[in-house]
């Protein structure tokens, strides 16, 4: 029971920041039509910023992670005005295409900088863990999870609330008629892939410190991603919420009871799986995002 | 082209690469030559996919690899325990098991294919990319079938039967040079023939509109399965090559860097065009090798290999062989030759079951 | 077409190959492949920057047979089919005669083949798995301990730290799984009890579900076999989890002080084999060479974690080097009869090699010191050994 209980604790923990990689991911399909291979990439690009402010330049440990997340909305919207603008229209192989290319530049070009030694960053925290009875967290891993929910809840908030989330709601339902209506498409996709990375970059910052940076990490995450993002639907945002968490609980649990060598691989058995019960994802809402 | 030249030029070129050990004595060349080949092969059976039914797959390595496997186990024996029950193999000949590990292949495909296609563009990609990975996973995890990370080692060679000559072992350089070649101009020969026949026709009639072609009776699934299960085979046999060629397989050879090597390939080259794979092949093949001379670090050489591949999507999105091709036939149309004959990329009309 | 693209780039690569050629008249190349990147690269690179010191020291004194020596060193990734492709490259292309690697037990053995197929010695700088120099490989002479070594000479240390229950993670590879069977051996000989022997992937990077059954197993020593990175994780992760076993990491390649920067007071109370120990190279057999190698590491400002690495790099090439100048001549199997009579007083100690395995086919097996340092109040301590 006591380690059931470590299981869920560490899932949950885990689970916020699926959820920040995933929705991430999900915006940009679901609005762009974009399958994003550089996700995982943002993801890594996020985690070396981190190294680079905390352990390089020697910067606050708040102040790093808000500059790196601040520096993958840039990332993001650098690709997006660069590489996908002139492909507006395009099917969605040529852009896949494209975006496998751009990750595989960036990928080497974050080795080519930081070597193919994996980097360790130090959190301000202290190492002792939180006890509550027979399990335990770390307090670097309870900020994390903080901060990934603030995250989510702010992301929520931008869609429902904002001006920026009404164009982006009402691209995602119907691009042509949004068009019509005035929303700036151009100004919207910048929008979703800046915003889309910049969470992908948070994820990436914010696991850094609880394990290790090293070129290849952006590899699996992106995996982890599309895993994330086909259990909930392709552009259901709550689904890639849901999706995170379903996901980090049948890593821990397939870990724990299991075999903690096919972690990894439970993620991808459930997508084959549901993708043969019910192809559209478990919370797939075509009419809308949000 | 006309076909007379277009026999000549085939003629030229494959009597050029058959007599290519007898002159070039640099074994390391041979080396890249075989390795550039084995992945020529793979790329080959990348494009029946991607190039003639327009399927994206981005898991297509796992075939290579389960292939790769396959053989080697089996050239290998094994014994595992499934459920306390002991299963075992004893090792085969080499030609057996790559028998077995084409058909294994084979069979692999036209599951994923049953499965798979009920889902299409993102979803398929994803579905294709997730299978690579859970095949990766297996090798590294299964550790009394695959030895995991310790990769198998010592896999035998293949020995030949000539009939004059008898036993010739497949070992070392120019050998397997040989093999790689007959490998490679049989799995053109079969890629060739099902483009050509009407199996073909309907799958390209797919990729051009998958609607269209219901309407006027294509079986699409069985079509696209049918590609499917000769791509997977064929993507096998290279793996099998390759295992009995390195001698030495481990888990990373299900890594998504390699379905993206052949990818690259493919659509440098030319996807949906016969010879696009080998073109595109050649050039990934051997680059490598140019761009050390220069003494360029690997990171740099992957770097302007994805910067290559954007460039191509943006100013050659068909690729080199119909870039050069269309060249050439203005150049031939400015000089008066008979215009050339309709090639494989048209969309077939004709194309009826 | 086709042909012309061929044509040209055969052309192209000819001419690369003619000015390789070209430069190798006036050195003698010896090949290295280490793991610089993938799962084992910090140990990897640091190994290479220590065969770096002692090609320049070597070079600076003159060289071998009155040429300088000049390494090629290739990247294997970590990975046993590219530590293949990196010995194919370095025998059939670059030509050498000797080659140093293959750092991970798994990586060297996947080579040793083409070490016989191409009948090219290599010195083996790191790898501890008893099968290299046991299964009839004439073409491998190993400087670093076995596992079995190692394991023995912890013996006296077993009651002198009350060790009664001991509990295993390590790597599913060679590496980790040999370490973990010899320790285990010798820990049952001595009447210690063993509980769980948890495995995992060399890249994996989240131990919870390890430590947790590790944690109810409930024993008071973990014995750890991995490199650097993973050990670094898994004292913090330990720590998040409160497993108060006492931790020791065998395999001797933990680098404490990278451990001790990295995982900070997570670090505190665990042990560590080491084969060089730089915080007290007083203790070492030839303190000589361990001080020239230990200046001129700090002179190029590397990691002070990697001293305890970097000197196989560094005693490696000094061997190879040393059985060049014996053979007389840079060729394979001049080298490879020359390695049996070289002694080299090295920073692993008094470097000469015994034969190991089937007679006839023996590889050669040197017997080093071997080292146990405790972590304490963020610094290193020694503990015995």
């Amino acid at each position: 029971m006591d380690q059931l209980l470590q299981h869920a604790l560490n899932a949950m923990i885990l689970g916020g920041t699926y959820a920040l990689l995933g929705i991430g991911l999900t915006l940009i399909f679901g609005i762009m039509r974009v399958v994003n291979f550089t996700h995982g990439e943002v993801y890594a690009f996020g985690a070396y910023m981190m190294y680079m402010f905390v352990m390089l330049i020697g910067a606050n440990f708040i102040v790093s992670l808000v500059l790196a997340v601040v520096l993958g909305v840039m990332l993001g919207a650098l690709i997006e005005i660069v590489l996908l603008r002139r492909l507006r229209g395009a099917d969605i192989d040529t852009t896949m295409l494209v975006m496998i290319g751009a990750g595989i530049a960036m990928q080497n070009s974050e080795q080519l900088v930081w070597s193919g030694v994996a980097k360790s960053i130090n959190s301000p925290f202290p190492s002792a863990p939180l006890v509550m009875g027979a399990v335990s967290v770390s307090w670097t891993r309870l900020f994390v999870f903080a901060v990934a929910v603030v995250l989510i809840a702010a992301t929520y908030a931008l869609i429902q609330k904002t001006r920026l989330g009404k164009s982006m709601r009402a691209t995602f339902q119907d691009r042509e008629a949004a068009a019509l209506m005035g929303v700036r498409i151009d100004r919207v996709h910048t929008a979703t892939f800046a915003l889309g990375s910049g969470l992908a970059a948070a994820a990436g910052a914010l696991l850094g410190p609880v394990f290790v940076v090293y070129p290849t990490i952006g590899d699996l995450a992106s995996l982890k991603a599309f895993a994330i993002v086909i259990l909930g639907g392709l552009g259901s945002i709550p689904g890639a919420t849901i999706g995170g968490f379903i996901l980090a609980f049948m890593e821990e649990l397939g870990a724990g009871y299991v075999s903690s060598g096919y972690r990894d691989a439970m993620g991808f058995l459930l997508i084959i799986v549901i993708l043969l019960v019910k192809p559209t994802g478990l919370f797939a809402r075509k009419e809308r995002i949000g | 082209m006309s076909r007379a030249v277009s026999l000549a030029s085939s003629v030229a070129w494959v009597g050029f690469l058959v007599t290519l050990p007898l002159w070039m004595d640099n074994l390391y060349f041979l080396h890249v030559l075989i390795i550039a080949g084995i992945f020529i092969v793979a790329a080959m059976s990348l494009n029946l996919l991607l190039g003639y039914t327009g399927q994206l797959s981005l898991g297509h390595v796992a075939f290579f690899g389960i292939g790769a496997y396959a053989s080697s186990l089996c050239s290998l024996g094994f014994e595992i325990h499934v459920l306390d029950v002991p299963i075992t193999l004893a090792p085969k000949p080499v030609w057996f098991s790559m028998l077995v590990a084409v058909t294994f292949a084979g069979l692999c495909g036209w599951f994923i294919g049953k499965i798979s296609f009920k889902v299409r563009g993102a979803y398929f990609v994803i579905v294709s990319v997730s299978f690579a990975e859970v095949t990766r996973l297996v090798a590294l995890n299964w550790l009394e079938l695959t030895q995991g990370p310790m990769a198998l080692n010592n896999i035998p060679f293949l020995k030949f039967w000539f009939p004059g000559i008898g036993d010739v072992d497949i070992l070392g350089k120019v050998p397997n040079y040989y093999l790689v070649l007959g490998v490679a101009i049989v799995t053109y020969v079969i890629i060739r023939r099902l483009v050509h026949s009407r199996a073909g026709r309907a799958m390209i009639a797919l990729r051009e509109n998958e609607p269209l072609a219901t309407s006027v009776g294509i079986d699409v699934t069985r079509f696209l399965v049918l590609a499917t299960v000769v791509s997977a085979a064929l993507a096998g046999l290279a793996g099998a090559v390759y295992a009995h060629y390195v001698r030495i397989v481990d888990p990373d050879v299900f890594l998504f860097i390699y379905t993206v090597t052949m990818v690259i390939m493919v659509i440098t080259g030319g996807k949906g065009t016969l010879a696009g794979p080998i073109v595109g092949g050649l050039i990934f093949g051997i680059l490598p090798e140019v761009l050390r001379g220069f003494e360029v670090k690997p990171e740099l050489q992957w770097i302007v290999y994805g910067v290559l591949m954007i460039l191509i999507v943006y100013f050659l999105p068909d690729g080199i062989v119909p870039a050069v091709r269309d060249a050439w036939k203005r150049w031939t149309g400015r000089t008066g030759a008979p215009p050339a004959e309709p090639t494989g990329t048209a969309v077939p009309a004709e194309a009826r079951p | 077409m086709h042909t012309k693209t061929a044509k040209l780039a055969l052309a192209m690569l000819g001419a690369t190959l003619l000015a390789g050629t070209a430069l190798a008249q006036e050195t003698i190349k010896i090949g290295v492949t280490q793991p610089l990147t993938g799962a084992f690269a910090a140990s990897g690179n640091y190994v290479a920057q220590g065969a770096r010191i002692a090609e320049d020291e070597i070079n600076a004194a003159g060289g071998v047979l009155g040429k300088k020596i000049q390494l090629v060193i290739e990247d294997n990734k970590s990975n046993p089919t590219e530590a293949v492709a990196t010995v194919e490259k370095l025998i059939v292309r670059d030509k050498v005669p000797v080659i140093m690697g293959a750092w991970s037990s798994t990586l060297t053995l996947a080579v040793m083949p083409k070490l016989q197929e191409y009948k090219v010695p290599m010195v083996v700088e790191t790898s501890s798995s008893g099968k290299i120099t046991t299964s009839g490989n004439p073409y491998v002479f190993r400087i670093s301990p076995t596992s079995e070594m190692e394991a023995v000479a912890f013996k006296p240390l077993v009651a002198k730290l009350g060790i009664k229950k001991a509990d295993f993670l390590n790597t599913n590879n060679d590496f980790g799984i040999g370490s973990a069977a010899e320790y285990s051996k010798m820990l049952k000989g001595q009447g210690v009890a063993v509980g769980v022997m948890e495995t995992m992937d060399p890249k994996a990077t989240d131990f919870s579900a390890q430590l947790t059954r590790i944690k109810a197993s409930g024993g008071d020593t973990l014995f750890v076999t991995t490199a650097v990175e993973q050990v670094t994780l898994i004292l913090k992760q330990a720590k998040e989890l409160q497993l108060n076993a006492r931790i020791i990491t065998t395999g001797g390649s933990n680098s404490p002080d990278q451990l001790i920067a990295q995982a900070g007071d997570a670090a505190n109370g665990s042990f560590h084999t080491v084969f060089f120990p730089p915080w007290f190279p007083e203790v070492v057999t030839n303190p000589e060479p361990a001080k020239r190698y230990m200046t001129e590491w700090q002179k190029r400002g590397h990691e002070p974690g990697g001293l305890t690495e970097g000197f196989r790099g560094y005693d490696g090439i000094f061997t190879i080097a040393e059985a060049i100048k014996i053979a007389g001549k840079a060729e394979p199997a001049a080298i490879k009869d020359a390695l049996w009579k070289t002694k080299v007083k090295g920073v692993y100690g008094n470097i000469e090699f015994i034969k190991q395995g089937p007679a006839g086919n023996e590889s050669g097996q040197n017997i080093p010191s071997v080292y146990l340092v405790k972590i304490d109040g963020g610094k290193v301590a020694k503990s015995g050994l």
